[in-house]
């Protein structure tokens, strides 16, 4: 692909190239809605370097998504509130900034894929023009040149025929050819950082494995940095290097990949494990996690999976909640008991 | 296990594609289910799996009666229920039940918990006496672990699952024989779909239910059945019990599929055979030729498009398996 036309990204004066890509630091977001607050995220934090890929994991409703707009800059305000904590960009703080200077971020710096590629696409333009729109904004193109680039993004996702795809609408695209215009649009500007939320949960396997083969792919060459949220544990040990597993808000736990399933020492995250079916095994039994998530605009004091842990005591029940506890070399937990959960019963 | 307790033969549903508005031409059909024939043992769960579009849900249907077959049959109790019309169809429909996939849609908002799980009784008043209804309502709800204290509630003061819940003491209810259950799991969180896996099972146990258990989760569906069905295009492409289909698959597709499920083991990452399929699934209004997964396989060659491959055991296919070129091929565990 060509890329004689470099945007200009130096409006960000601070940055500091040798700091982290992304850092995430005690992010709190809150719902003000009319049955009460909703506590979304209460203290996120993660961090993430260039070509890494870091996986946050959750069940619906513990905030992963909520994280991903705030990060973006694209909460809905109101309801939602960011109200404490920072979104570092090359040590950067993203919450700071002009409404102005977190629009250049977005496409330029960071971009993000949704879930839900067909709703994310406008019915009533075609694809070309909203893949085009990219550089007609950001970078002033002329509508013929935007339509050039447009194909060279579609042939870039690998769309047979991008030439003549380029004037198609949405409802023309198979479910996995329009996740791939979305990940051809948030690649166009070469974004450093992608978030991709829950990609490939609306698609079916043999489409998922391609969208997670393009996506890796496409990361390798960049040397981007990949947050992938998701629910599904599987598609976590096949591409994830690190993962944040969230629960009402908060990380609970955060390792590399091999260690967290190898050796989980949240007691949440050994529950998800022991409860999913596994491909290759017959007969296990599957554990179940008793009770529900927590009700946002009413988190259990405490640890908010104590109603559920099996390993709960009264400590547990008191706030304040446990720490992000060390479990060995920059892996944390956040359970009082974390050696008992590692340790087996 | 022997005792068949529902037989479909050659089941074929074909939706018309019309032109016109007045005078409706039929210009095509699209060919969801064509031509499936399936055996269903007492105290057995089948499991169909297969991608979207593949007449998996439109096979749900037929079999409970929600829409009829274009031709073949479904024997359920020695009679031929695609036949049926009026009283005798709803006599018959009462031993075959289904569990719908979206809990939040498939209630009646506007319906206490008792009236949606005591409906079916109105329909069918010979099974329990008005006066003994409100007292099987509450037998269900213990019975699906809900508390039968809540009986006058509304839907949307439960949880999905507990709404999944509810969906599966409706379909207990007339206490049938067979329950279809079309995705039962898919729209709960994953840690909400054991419990509900967990509950199906012991159910059966209990009941002695037989289940068709549809879905397109290849990790549920072995968990759950004893023997599984993949279905591509309308069609049964490969049928065998668990080992068969996941440790010994022979056809094509299936190992497509089961080598894209990703496996929640990082340690097997880039040990496992990797088959990526080109393309997406043709459509059912316009099937190819001969075999139909012939435009995406790897291994098709002229044969493929003259003729079409029965579902039949082969020389390397110890189970029925629709593939000139069967063969099995490990896609789930590691490979040297």
């Amino acid at each position: 692909m060509t890329t004689d036309i470099k945007t200009e990204i130096d409006f960000l004066p601070e940055t500091d190239s040798s700091a982290a890509l992304l850092e995430v630091r005690d992010l709190h977001v809150e719902f003000r809605t009319r049955d009460g607050v909703a506590h979304a995220v209460n203290g996120a934090r993660f961090r993430l370097q260039s070509g890494q890929t870091l996986a946050i994991l959750g069940e619906s409703g513990c905030g992963k998504s909520v994280t991903a707009q705030a990060i973006m800059g694209i909460l809905d305000t109101p309801p939602g509130f960011v109200t404490k904590g920072e979104v570092l960009y090359r040590g950067v703080d993203l919450l700071k900034l002009s409404e102005d200077e977190r629009r250049r971020v977005r496409a330029n710096k960071i971009a993000m894929i949704f879930q839900d590629a067909l709703s994310a696409l406008n019915p009533v333009f075609t694809v070309g023009f909203q893949l085009g729109e990219v550089f007609r904004k950001h970078l002033g193109m002329s509508r013929a040149d935007a339509k050039k680039r447009a194909i060279e993004l579609l042939d870039m996702v690998r769309i047979p025929a991008a030439a003549q795809r380029v004037n198609n609408y949405p409802h023309q695209f198979s479910g996995g050819m329009r996740q791939r215009v979305m990940i051809a649009m948030a690649l166009a500007l070469d974004p450093e950082v992608l978030i991709a939320d829950e990609p490939t949960t609306a698609l079916d396997v043999t489409v998922q494995a391609q969208i997670m083969k393009l996506l890796a792919e496409l990361q390798a060459e960049r040397n981007m940095g990949l947050i992938l949220i998701t629910h599904d544990m599987g598609v976590v040990a096949d591409v994830a290097d690190w993962i944040s597993v969230m629960y009402a808000g908060r990380v609970v736990e955060e390792a590399p990949v091999h260690d967290i399933y190898a050796r989980p020492a949240h007691p949440y995250t050994k529950a998800l494990l022991e409860s999913i079916p596994r491909l290759d095994l017959k007969g296990q039994q599957l554990n179940v996690i008793k009770g529900l998530p927590p009700n946002l605009t009413a988190i259990p004091s405490g640890c908010a999976f104590h109603p559920r842990c099996r390993y709960a005591r009264d400590a547990c029940r008191v706030d304040p909640p446990p720490p992000l506890y060390e479990t060995g070399s920059g892996t944390t937990a956040a359970c009082h008991f974390w050696k008992e959960v590692r340790g087996g019963e | 296990m022997s005792d068949v307790v529902l037989e479909t033969k050659d089941l074929v549903k074909h939706f018309p594609i019309t032109r016109g508005i007045v005078f409706q031409k039929k210009i095509g059909a699209v060919r969801a289910v064509d031509g499936v024939t399936l055996q269903l043992h007492r105290g057995e769960t089948l499991g169909v799996v297969g991608e979207s579009g593949c007449g998996k849900s439109t096979l749900a249907k037929l079999l409970v009666g929600l829409e009829k077959p274009t031709s073949g049959s479904i024997v359920v109790r020695g009679t031929d229920i695609a036949r049926l019309k009026g009283n005798e169809m709803r006599r018959a429909r009462r031993h075959i039940q289904m569990v719908l996939q979206d809990p939040y849609t498939s209630l009646n908002p506007r319906m206490t918990v008792g009236d949606i799980i005591g409906e079916p009784y109105e329909i069918h008043p010979e099974v329990a006496p008005r006066g003994e209804r409100r007292r099987r309502v509450q037998e269900l709800l213990d019975l699906v672990g809900l508390n039968p204290d809540h009986i006058n509630r509304y839907p949307h003061q439960f949880s999905g699952g507990q709404r999944q819940r509810i969906g599966i003491a409706r379909a207990l209810a007339l206490r049938p024989e067979i329950i279809v259950c079309d995705e039962p799991v898919s729209a709960l969180d994953v840690s909400i779909q054991a419990q509900v896996m967990n509950l199906l099972e012991n159910l059966q146990n209990e009941l002695g239910l037989s289940y068709i258990f549809i879905a397109h989760d290849l990790s549920v569906v072995r968990h759950i059945s004893d023997r599984v069905a993949v279905m591509y295009l309308g069609k049964v492409v490969e049928i065998g019990d668990d080992t068969q289909i996941y440790e010994k698959p022979t056809h094509p597709y299936t190992q497509a599929l089961l080598s894209a499920v990703p496996v929640p083991d990082p340690t097997l990452r880039g040990q496992r055979d990797e088959i990526v399929l080109e393309g997406d699934v043709p459509s059912p209004a316009n099937p190819p030729s001969g075999c139909r997964f012939r435009t995406r396989c790897w291994k098709a060659q002229e044969i493929c498009a003259e003729k079409e491959p029965l579902l039949v055991e082969r020389e390397r296919s110890a189970h029925p398996s629709a593939c000139h070129f069967a063969e099995v091929r490990d896609v789930v565990h590691a490979v040297e």
